[in-house]
């Protein structure tokens, strides 16, 4: 065996460059996914597909004995089978892992590979697809539902009281959501979005980018830390390098809107142009615009931070309670103080679901 | 690779465990699992999961790869009480595997367009599904082999005692497939060595 044979017989040999190097591109596509959940007895859970095509397995000749006479038996067995599924899981409490109803609205959505038909469920950790022509609607446990548009693809998280979870790996859905805040949480490639009580919109494109548009109520948006809380009639737009951008009324100027975007650096680092956009923002920003401004304050460095606090000054003006230079520090309490003077809901709501500040950029 | 020799105890694989002894050890963990012990469960699937992944890689879109993986374990749990001999697990779910992949493409081609992979317009990703589409092309022999060794981190030894292969047949897919994977690749020649290189396998 060549040297070259033994690193790839052996991952702890002499590295061969060209396998090191094919072993860190494809390393990329190693398995992600976690171990699906089973059931706690042996009422042993089954895909659709699985029950469709359960002769690929091997077999042996006691097996097929097995399975013949299982044939004969099989509509008996069904009965049977129906009657122990209702007794055990009254009797023994013992139910199988965590899934939603969901159900086809046009076309044929898939669940995990197998196409949906009508209604059926989606299990934590399998996979919701639709392609160009077909969309869904999912119930979302007993706290509300989610339609999923066409061309997208969605994950079920997780599932437990107080805590639901999709992952929206492309494409667009729209969230109803009737329960506490903090319960429905929907994690896209570049940020995530943590229901507050409301209906939003979420799109995903296939480089991780994506839009929120929140319809009524609120919703948090946030990626290492950097945060925004979007309050009904507005948008965010979020990419994989800048996380969630600065929040916007949808009936704001597309200039305006277009301008926020310079600063928030989803159209590149320029400084001069990022400058200029941001005075525009400032200069054109209207009386319900403070709702962004509040937002820029921390995303912002301490020299563009000063005109900034003078912007929303202007349409706001900063309570007596508290001092500028605690607002330039960013002081949790300060900043909060002041969103309480916009006329949204006040900040002691909202912070109830994490009890964090707006970080700083 | 870890097996287990007592219930929620894991050793490597190896020199410390005779093959009987991991034969015995994955035998229990099998028992324990055809009982419905979930821990069993998900050790054995972090055992076996990235053969099983590597082998629905090299046929299918990576986008459903994932959701297969747990297909096929959910099989594998559903009937594990079929499998007589603890030894033949790794061939058993590796042809559970190989066979819901292509139970998958049937379906595909019979409902569905299948899909392409998505790069995103990354050129590392672009790169990287480029040489995939490579590796897939190759026979299937080579292919898993290398997609366990490549992608899964795995070691020859690994890949001979969960596949049922044995050790000299794992050696020669990775020797010859890495040769064509090279070819292909233009790697030979861009390496000086030529592609005259003896094969040292060859009969």
């Amino acid at each position: 065996m060549t040297m070259n044979d033994d690193y790839l017989w052996d991952p702890k040999a002499t590295p061969d460059p060209d396998v090191a190097h094919l072993e860190r591109m494809l390393g990329r596509l190693r398995s992600t996914a976690p171990a699906p959940p089973v059931v706690a007895n042996d009422e042993r859970r089954t895909t659709n597909h699985e029950r469709r095509t359960t002769n690929h397995e091997p077999r042996t000749s006691n097996d097929r004995r097995a399975y013949l006479g299982a044939r004969f038996l099989a509509p008996a067995l069904a009965v049977a089978a129906a009657i122990v599924l209702m007794v055990g899981s009254t009797w023994q409490g013992v139910a199988p892992g965590p899934s939603w109803a969901v159900s086809t609205v046009i076309g044929a959505p898939r669940v995990g590979a197998s196409a949906l038909i009508g209604d059926g469920r989606i299990a934590v950790g399998q996979t919701l697809t639709t392609d160009a022509s077909s969309r869904a609607k999912i119930e979302v446990s007993d706290i509300g539902q989610v339609t999923v548009d066409e061309s997208t693809r969605v994950r079920l998280v997780e599932s437990r009281d107080g805590r639901h979870q999709l992952a929206l790996e492309r494409g667009t859905l729209h969230a109803i959501i009737a329960a506490p805040p903090g319960q429905f949480v929907v994690s896209t490639p570049s940020a995530t979005a943590t229901d507050l009580g409301c209906i939003y919109s979420l799109h995903v494109n296939d480089d991780g980018s994506g839009l929120l548009s929140v319809e009524a109520g609120w919703v948090a948006f946030e990626e290492r830390g950097r945060e925004s809380f979007v309050p009904a009639g507005a948008s965010s737009p979020t990419d994989r390098v800048n996380g969630p951008g600065t929040p916007r009324y949808d009936d704001s100027e597309q200039s305006f809107r277009d301008a926020l975007d310079e600063v928030d650096g989803s159209k590149g680092s320029d400084p001069a142009r990022r400058a200029a956009a941001l005075r525009f923002v400032l200069e054109h920003a209207r009386g319900r615009d403070a709702m962004t401004l509040w937002h820029l304050i921390p995303r912002v460095n301490r020299v563009d931070r000063t005109i900034v606090v003078a912007a929303l000054d202007a349409r706001v003006p900063m309570p007596a309670s508290i001092s500028r230079d605690a607002v330039q520090q960013l002081d949790r309490a300060a900043l909060d103080q002041w969103w309480d003077e916009l006329g949204l809901n006040e900040a002691s709501w909202w912070r109830m679901w994490k009890g964090k500040a707006p970080a700083t950029r | 690779m870890q097996h287990v020799l007592e219930l929620g105890r894991t050793l490597p694989a190896g020199d410390l465990l005779t093959i009987p002894a991991r034969t015995a050890a994955l035998g229990a963990t099998i028992r324990a699992v055809a009982a419905g012990d979930e821990e069993a469960f998900a050790r054995l699937y972090r055992d076996y999961v990235r053969m099983v992944h590597a082998i629905l890689l090299g046929r299918i879109p990576r986008r459903d790869v994932d959701d297969l993986v747990q297909e096929v374990f959910l099989t594998a749990y559903t009937r594990i009480r079929e499998l007589r001999d603890p030894a033949a697990f790794g061939g058993w779910i590796a042809t559970i595997a190989r066979n819901r992949a292509t139970d998958y493409l049937r379906h595909a081609r019979e409902v569905l367009e299948l899909p392409d992979e998505l790069a995103g317009g990354d050129p590392i990703e672009t790169e990287t599904f480029a040489v995939l589409e490579i590796v897939r092309a190759l026979p299937e022999a080579y292919r898993d082999t290398l997609l366990m060794r490549l992608v899964e981190g795995m070691s020859g030894a690994e890949i001979a005692d969960q596949s049922g292969l044995t050790p000299a047949s794992v050696r020669v897919n990775l020797h010859r497939g890495m040769k064509l994977l090279r070819e292909r690749l233009g790697l030979e020649t861009a390496a000086g060595n030529g592609p005259t290189r003896v094969d040292p396998y060859e009969r």
